[in-house]
């Protein structure tokens, strides 16, 4: 390399130190005028955007004007670009070390708080799954109604029924008995009050995670800020997920739990044993976790870890039959049922659509499941063979969600979290790929408005 | 790499157990160097997967620009038809045929809540020309009706031929 091509890359490297601080700074300041605009505007009343809910946010109200999807599109993707400027930094900056002057641990935890802070603060954005989950929470408490066997609408009379999602009405739960009896505390508080312990859960969940995620990053030798981050400062994670309330959160803090465990420097049974506990307890929240076991067992191939599982799942189905009977413990039904359904936004319709067909049909279900099988398959061979079970892990969620004909965006900051503790850079950079083209099939309403 | 000596130097403590595997089915706690082809293969695919998706995902913004701006002359042709600069007009795209661009659009035919006056429905299709598609006929409903078969009355139009009960 000649000296002049030296001096000017040095020169390079001090003015992007230079400018990298109040690049870093710009971004944060977008993501949090986006979410802020957000939530002013949700909280100012009826939005296509913001499901039916009791006024929970009403000293909001006055700030902002209603949400439509224009300006609601526009922060999305705004907020996208500032995010996707702040992860270049993040990881320009813990690769040239320069994050002392770029951004620094204090600088990163105060966006994230302010994001979480933010939104935490406002109405229940985009979804009205919160509110199924209280109305199974008060079937079983208040109405003695198992919610396994009913959906909300056997508690027509209730106050939450007015809130929940007409397509949900006449479903079932689907989560698993440990998240169902987690909620049941909640049901006693009024649908206000449940509303804002779903929400506080959320929060708590997500600040566990990114602990998690922080811990893990460190120990496997990343940038635990450029790794919060990612995860936290996330558009689809803070907008969609906190937002929303979504039970993802806390699988996900299981998940981080049990991958937590068996990052540590000495290996040990127990830790092995509790990690696949940890994959068992985020299962009995959201079957999806599950997918991790198998990564774990092939990889540490010892005993402790089935063990582990073997013990939490007798213990789960045991309290889960206890509290729900077999309805309670059979996960295989809820999964199946959910499989069959579809939705506008997953990729299995656009692919359809890109063929000329209408919609997805059975036996698209079917590739799709066999194609499924076949990535974990290879994954679990890669896995066998040395590769890192948690990458493999990540793949596999990501897999699931690619794959489903039911996709949420919640379901795509699944592999978030192992994708930012894994040496695999493709795993994050196919993540944020999945969540940019959910995020660009948002757009329409922004290029034909209909009125 | 395809040695054991390497497969044998990788296994942990108490995986002697799977020395009687061939070297190339034996487990392995890290991964041996070498593996670029199936990496190089890997993401391969994983690219031709991403071109896949975003192509299916730019054509389903186009097409779905495309029903929304069908939409917009359905219902500025609703609002021409009737007179009525109503915005709580429903649209039925599936009436007339699931996956077709033939929709069925219904209001009020006077101000009051949404469905809550003697609606007046159309039938539309056909190519959007000055911002307007061609009403084929269509029929009324009482107050607080949904679109069904048995609740409609005086049909009219080739659109609205034998769609109305008797």
């Amino acid at each position: 390399m000649s000296v002049a091509v030296q001096s000017e890359r040095g020169l390079v490297d001090v003015r992007s130190q230079r400018w990298a601080p109040a690049l870093a700074t710009l971004c944060g300041l977008l993501l949090v005028a986006a979410a802020a605009e957000i939530v002013l505007d949700g909280a100012a009343g009826a939005s296509p955007l913001i499901p039916k809910s009791p006024e929970i946010a009403g000293w909001l109200q006055g700030i902002g004007e209603r949400l439509g999807y224009r300006v609601f599109l526009i922060a999305l993707f705004v907020s996208s670009g500032a995010y996707a400027g702040l992860v270049a930094l993040a990881r320009r900056a813990s690769i040239d070390r320069l994050r002392a002057g770029a951004i620094s641990k204090r600088w990163a935890i105060v966006l994230i708080a302010a994001l979480h802070v933010i939104v935490f603060a406002g109405p229940i954005l985009l979804s009205t799954d919160v509110f199924s989950y209280i109305a199974y929470a008060r079937m079983g408490v208040e109405h003695g109604l198992n919610p396994y066997l009913h959906g909300p609408l056997a508690i027509a009379g209730d106050p939450v029924s007015a809130y929940v999602g007409h397509d949900w009405e006449r479903v079932a739960t689907a989560y698993g008995p440990l998240y169902t009896l987690l909620s049941y505390p909640l049901a006693p508080l009024g649908v206000v009050g449940a509303l804002w312990g779903m929400k506080l859960e959320a929060l708590l969940a997500s600040a566990g995670t990114l602990a998690l995620v922080w811990r893990c990053a460190r120990v496997r030798g990343f940038d635990p800020v450029a790794a919060i981050l990612v995860v936290g400062a996330n558009p689809l994670y803070v907008i969609y997920g906190l937002g929303g309330a979504h039970n993802d959160l806390i699988m996900m803090l299981a998940m981080m739990a049990a991958v937590s465990l068996t990052v540590a420097a000495t290996p040990s049974a127990r830790r092995e044993a509790g990690a696949a506990a940890w994959v068992v307890a985020g299962a009995l929240i959201k079957a999806t976790v599950a997918v991790l076991l198998p990564f774990m067992i092939v990889s540490k191939r010892r005993l402790a870890p089935i063990l582990g599982t073997l013990a939490a799942v007798a213990l789960g189905a045991l309290v889960g039959y206890a509290a729900f009977g077999i309805h309670g413990i059979d996960v295989v039904a809820a999964l199946n049922r959910d499989a069959a359904f579809v939705s506008t936004d997953s990729f299995a319709t656009e692919i359809a659509h890109l063929f000329g067909k209408p919609g997805v049909f059975p036996i698209d279900h079917d590739l799709l499941k066999a194609g499924l099988v076949l990535i974990l398959v290879h994954l679990l061979w890669r896995t066998w063979r040395g590769y890192d079970w948690v990458a493999a892990s990540g793949w596999a969620l990501l897999a699931i969600s690619v794959t489903s004909t039911w996709l949420l965006a919640w379901y795509i900051l699944w592999p978030l979290p192992l994708a930012v503790v894994t040496r695999d850079r493709r795993l994050l950079a196919a993540t944020l790929a999945v969540q940019a083209l959910f995020v660009v099939h948002q757009i329409t309403p922004l290029l034909a408005p209909v009125q | 790499m395809t040695g054991s000596s390497a497969g044998e130097a990788t296994l942990a403590a108490g995986e002697e157990r799977w020395q009687r595997l061939p070297p190339w089915l034996r487990p392995r706690t890290v991964e041996l160097k070498g593996g670029g082809n199936l990496r190089l293969i890997e993401t391969t695919l994983l690219v031709l997967v991403g071109v896949v998706l975003a192509t299916a995902t730019v054509n389903d913004v186009g097409r779905e620009v495309g029903i929304n701006r069908r939409l917009i002359a359905d219902l500025k042709t609703w609002r021409q038809y009737t007179g009525h600069d109503y915005h709580n007009i429903s649209i039925d795209q599936e009436a007339l045929g699931a996956g077709s661009d033939r929709e069925v659009l219904c209001g009020n035919t006077s101000p009051g809540p949404p469905k809550g006056r003697t609606q007046i429905c159309l039938a539309i299709w056909g190519a959007v020309v000055s911002g307007r598609r061609t009403v084929h006929g269509g029929w009324y409903l009482p107050p607080g009706i949904e679109d069904v078969t048995a609740r409609r009355y005086g049909c009219f139009g080739p659109a609205g031929r034998g769609r109305c009960p008797g």
